[in-house]
């Protein structure tokens, strides 16, 4: 093809970092004719905030899924605190440390809010296999709260909420775990502006208490350099841009993909003519 | 919920203005307890059904004098007791959203296997045992074939009702034969009655049937006491154990559970691995009951049908993500009171399905009325 050249610039040496707590290595992965990752390598250091950018079916969400032991790509490694890092499940990735905000948040409508939760991570009184649902319900007041999202019964089903306190329960699930590296896939998609900004501060305290390493998704240029260290951007399957925010800016984000879509169009009507 | 002409539009189920005279906090103060107590049992998701069954019960005890009896308590049991023990397994699959047709099937293979394994020479208890194994080995192909496979799982369990009638009638090559240890046996005894002051001694017949079959379906209420432990069982484990939250959560979003890191194939698996077991149970009870095993693919899909409409009835829904055991056996009872109390009625036998299927029409619309009601007592 004719941007056979653009895997071979990008696999060029993978950048990295001495206090890196996840590194992907050349991932690539295929869905039937479909590439959806040809040649991808990041690396997130402890406390940081790292955004990832990419133009709609550029294999994002595609990438979280491998990270977080959803998928299994088809090549390349994962190096985990340095050590090789090969995920069966989501329960693997778990046991790592890794948890992960879903762009469809992987609530469960049926099931009341605290009980989404605690979803595989469920207190049961042992040695008996019982839930213990008070022990839970008092537990997940506590974690919305200090979160400082409003949700003012947390018995009922998720069902009955609206879409942006579904996001913030998705997003506390997240918070409220022991983990120290966070997916975030679009934690802002379905909310408001105010549910929006308390989203972002709550990014913004856990990385001033930088116990947590965050790779998140996000579509708006704005929140990307407000919220994050570092961006890394995918285009056609590699990763196009990988630096600091304080070096890049709107405009330079908006440059690029102006580009990309320059260059998809000659592409087209070359194929067309 | 009538409003009141020219008046905005109300929400559906908010409560209506208090009627002139008095003010609202007064008439509610005056039906309080009553009130209470009909709201506790609408807000239970079961609370409907419990409603049409109790009007249901009413009719026929007004109708008939002979429905409030214990003697029509006895007869009830079996029209009810074993469908809701299939019923509670079967709800664990259709929470999922799946469904299982061969529970028919595997409740009338059962009987013939425990046959075969108790006339080979095999104590009665191990040959339950091992035949009940042997159904969840056919809920595990059952799952297999749903989970990992990925066949719909109305067309992997057709597939496999059909296999195992057709093994039920090469089995027993069409003909029934005589439930181990399960003959009723008669002896004569002597019981000394006084008449006009003269002791007099008359023979009388009693009836005996081996402790095994007294437990396993031959006594009056052993499918009873089945059903109530079965029942309480599993509605515990699905609402108090993690089996029962992932089984929810697989039923309501399974992508969404998978994500979350919640064994989908093996939930499903686990349950369809359940209900054939519940539904040879009660295969083997009533062969124990009826004292032979019949090959009768026919009546064999009449329970399935029932058993499902027992979990439907009960509030179980068809698209999955929520149902209730209680329920299914609410749902149950309500058939079973149907059909015993159109019996009762002198409904001519030719009529009695013609009539069934009307009643289960006509409740079932009393039941979406009660539940709406309900709704609206649950907002206000």
């Amino acid at each position: 093809m004719a941007e056979a050249t653009i895997p071979r610039q990008a696999s060029a040496p993978v950048s990295t970092a001495p206090d890196d707590v996840l590194r992907v290595e050349h991932v690539a992965k295929r869905f039937g004719p479909v590439t959806a990752l040809r040649d991808v390598s990041l690396h997130l250091r402890k406390g940081e905030v790292l955004g990832l950018l990419g133009d709609n079916g550029a294999g994002k969400s595609t990438l979280i899924k491998i990270i977080c032991g959803f998928q299994k790509q088809d090549s390349g490694r994962m190096f985990l605190h340095g050590r090789p890092y090969a995920p069966r499940s989501v329960d693997d990735a778990r046991a790592g440390g890794i948890e992960t905000v879903y762009q469809d948040l992987a609530l469960i409508d049926e099931l009341s809010v605290y009980h989404n939760l605690f979803l595989r991570r469920e207190h049961v009184h042992r040695p008996l296999p019982f839930l213990a649902n008070r022990r839970m319900k008092l537990a997940a007041r506590q974690a919305l709260d200090e979160i400082g999202i409003n949700i003012p019964r947390i018995d009922v089903a998720v069902a009955r909420l609206s879409g942006g306190q579904r996001q913030a329960i998705a997003v506390a699930r997240t918070v409220n775990s022991q983990a120290d590296i966070l997916l975030l896939d679009e934690p802002l998609a379905a909310m408001g502006a105010k549910e929006g900004s308390m989203i972002l501060d709550l990014v913004a305290r856990l990385k001033h208490e930088g116990r947590v390493s965050i790779l998140m998704i996000l579509h708006n240029y704005v929140h990307v350099l407000e919220a994050c260290d570092r961006v890394s951007m995918i285009e056609n399957g590699v990763i196009a841009l990988d630096k600091p925010t304080a070096e890049t800016s709107v405009e330079e984000l908006t440059e690029i993909v102006v580009n990309e879509y320059r260059r998809a169009r000659q592409r087209a009507q070359g194929g067309g003519g | 919920m009538a409003n009141v002409a020219g008046e905005p539009a109300a929400a559906p189920g908010q409560p209506t203005p208090p009627a002139a005279g008095g003010p609202a906090h007064a008439r509610r103060g005056l039906l309080s307890p009553r009130g209470e107590l009909a709201q506790r049992v609408l807000a239970l998701r079961e609370g409907s059904i419990i409603v049409v069954t109790l009007l249901v019960a009413l009719y026929f005890s007004l109708q008939t004098s002979t429905f409030l009896t214990s003697a029509n308590f006895k007869t009830l049991l079996p029209y009810f007791a074993p469908f809701a023990i299939m019923a509670a397994g079967v709800v664990f699959v259709m929470i999922l959203g799946e469904i299982d047709l061969s529970i028919g099937a595997t409740y009338l293979v059962t009987p013939f296997l425990f046959y075969k394994l108790a006339t080979a020479g095999l104590p009665l208890v191990p040959a339950v045992v091992l035949a009940l194994i042997a159904c969840m080995a056919v809920g595990l192909v059952n799952g297999f074939f749903v989970a990992i496979v990925g066949i719909s799982s109305f067309v992997a369990t057709l597939g496999m009702l059909f296999t195992l009638e057709g093994l039920s009638l090469i089995v027993s090559h069409g003909t029934p034969v005589n439930t181990p240890a399960s003959q009723v046996s008669q002896t004569t005894r002597y019981v000394t009655h006084v008449v006009n002051g003269v002791h007099v001694q008359l023979p009388e017949t009693v009836n005996h049937i081996s402790t095994f079959a007294r437990i396993f379906g031959g006594g009056t209420y052993s499918e009873l006491i089945w059903a109530l432990a079965v029942v309480i069982v599993l509605q515990i484990v699905l609402t108090f154990t993690r089996w029962g939250l992932y089984t929810v959560a697989v039923g309501s979003n399974k992508l969404g559970a998978a994500e979350a890191g919640v064994r989908v194939r093996l939930v499903t698996i686990r349950n369809f691995i359940l209900c054939a077991t519940t539904a040879g149970l009660v295969g083997i009870l009533e062969a124990v009951r009826a004292g032979s095993v019949q090959p009768d693919p026919a009546g064999a899909n009449e329970i399935l049908l029932k058993v499902i409409a027992a979990a439907v009835i009960g509030g179980t829904l068809m698209t999955g993500g929520s149902g209730t055991v209680v329920g299914a056996l609410i749902g149950a009872l309500f058939l079973g009171i149907l059909n015993d109390g159109l019996i009762l009625q002198g409904v001519n036998a030719n009529y009695l399905l013609f009539y069934l299927g009307l009643a289960i029409i006509l409740a079932m619309t009393l039941n979406v009325y009660v539940q709406r009601a309900r709704r609206g007592v649950g907002r206000g």
